[in-house]
């Protein structure tokens, strides 16, 4: 099992060797490479259509690059098991997409896939940390606003404990206080399990709020790839 | 009936063909066609039972009933088309209906393998899975694109295809399966199914009818079930390829 690796000496958590992503013809994403070290906390932003999310769905192994590679503790993706994988790189849309009719159906779904017993101890946790009432969970999907959506989907992903968390502008559609709330409860839990954090935005504030690196994707080429102060402080006039 | 009977009996086409024709509903050929079609079919078919009933022989019955089953995954294929090897989910599918409800008949003695009963029987087993067959394929096809987000958030969370497909898996069961259940629920108040009709017809005690009916809607109901379970639980892997990734349809 994924989870059960032990880090010892691994430095790169996560690692794309020159990958390349075509698809109707058309070259998504160019010769891609980079490597994460556990723990980072990497802004990937740049313009719509860049490729960020693609990106995403390739270390999710949603979809397969066309080729080069992608490595998870030094082996290949796709050499894990999927449902392994993806549990421990966890990816979660820019629209959230609450599933069934009810929120428990949502909440207790990631118990249900881990083979274990709702610990309603630990949700009701979570449910604080980001100030969603606990009898959410007697609502229905529908009742609740996207803000409550975002964040009841946030925590479900949050539920499965994954090593790597991808975020796609998990906060765009959301407000100042809620964006504030969901990015202290995504800071908590990286910390807490040490866990690395990917962030697609296109908010530089949060960029900087959040990320201690930053890679600029345009046109499906990675056009910047370094720490925050150096693209904030060098690059940033030009890329804002 | 005597052949005049039936020949009369067919003039009554020319009732839709006229009203096609006044209305300009443009059906008339395709009327003509289904008519001649129909005739031309049940003859060849009355002669082909008589031919087999005749032989009585255990391996000729069984090519028949296996050339009914193929010919109902043709059918159920066309519907599937866009899901691998619907051809062959479809044939195996009907036939594990078939196999389990004929199986059944036959150990309960209520007929024996002789093909002036099998094959009637299971004209009406195949004819039956062949529907909710086709209907299974149609909705899974349907669900698998309109639901590929749900579908794509679970798989995120690391549900195995199965898992993922599951609420999908339900739902195109239920359409497959529900028609029949529902034709269950209105026997002998709305309709007076084709077996009993038949039997009743030929001069059989309308007591003695509905236990054949009886029979038949069981033995229905079983193997509409057994297809559609099978169909689906084979048939939705086809959506994924062996990275557990949806295929693009």
């Amino acid at each position: 099992m994924v989870s059960r690796i032990l880090w010892g000496d691994i430095i790169n958590i996560l690692e794309c060797k020159n990958m390349n992503l075509v698809k109707n013809n058309q070259h998504i994403l160019h010769h891609i490479s980079f490597s994460v070290e556990r723990g980072d906390r990497i802004g990937i932003i740049g313009p719509s259509g860049s490729g960020k999310s693609s990106l995403f769905r390739l270390l999710n192994l949603l979809i397969s690059p066309t080729d080069g590679q992608i490595l998870y503790h030094n082996k290949n993706i796709q050499e894990y098991a999927p449902t392994e994988l993806r549990r421990s790189i966890g990816y979660i849309l820019q629209k959230p997409y609450l599933f069934g009719t009810m929120v428990e159906e949502n909440l207790l779904y990631p118990y249900q896939l881990l083979g274990k017993k709702p610990d309603y101890n630990e949700l009701g946790s979570y449910l604080d940390k980001v100030q969603l009432p606990k009898n959410i969970i007697e609502k229905k999907n529908t009742a609740l606003s996207g803000g409550e959506q975002q964040r009841v989907a946030l925590i479900r992903s949050l539920l499965m404990k994954p090593q790597i968390i991808l975020l796609d502008e998990v906060t765009a559609a959301l407000d100042e206080t809620n964006t504030l709330l969901l990015e202290k409860l995504i800071i908590d839990e990286q910390t807490l399990h040490q866990a690395t954090l990917l962030f697609i935005t296109h908010n530089l504030e949060q960029a900087k709020r959040l990320a201690q690196k930053i890679m600029y994707l345009e046109a499906g080429h990675i056009t910047f790839l370094g720490s925050v102060a150096t693209f904030f402080g060098e690059k940033g006039e030009q890329y804002e | 009936m005597s052949n005049l009977s039936l020949a009369l009996t067919c003039s009554l086409i020319l009732i839709p063909l006229v009203l096609s024709y006044k209305e300009k509903l443009g059906l008339e050929k395709d009327m003509l066609i289904s008519s001649v079609r129909a005739v031309i079919q049940l003859t060849i078919i009355g002669f082909i039972l008589k031919f087999v009933f005749n032989l009585d022989n255990v391996l000729f019955t069984t090519i028949i009933l296996l050339l009914m089953v193929y010919n109902a995954s043709t059918v159920t294929a066309k519907r599937g088309d866009g899901i691998e090897n619907a051809l062959w989910i479809g044939f195996i599918s009907i036939l594990s209906g078939l196999i389990v409800t004929l199986g059944g008949l036959i150990a309960f003695e209520a007929i024996t393998y002789q093909p002036s009963q099998v094959i009637p029987v299971s004209g009406m087993v195949v004819g039956n899975s062949m529907v909710a067959t086709s209907l299974l394929f149609k909705s899974l096809l349907h669900n698998f694109q309109t639901k590929q987000e749900e579908i794509e958030v679970k798989l995120c969370l690391g549900a195995t295809p199965k898992e993922a497909s599951r609420n999908l898996l339900r739902d195109s069961i239920k359409t497959a399966m529900l028609p029949t259940f529902d034709s269950m629920k209105t026997l002998g108040i709305v309709q007076l199914p084709g077996m009993m009709t038949g039997l009743i017809l030929a001069g059989v005690a309308p007591d003695s009818a509905i236990k054949y009916q009886i029979m038949v809607a069981f033995m229905l109901a079983g193997a509409v079930s057994i297809s559609s379970f099978v169909a689906s639980y084979w048939a939705y892997q086809r959506f994924f390829n062996k990275l557990s990734q949806l295929k693009e349809l």
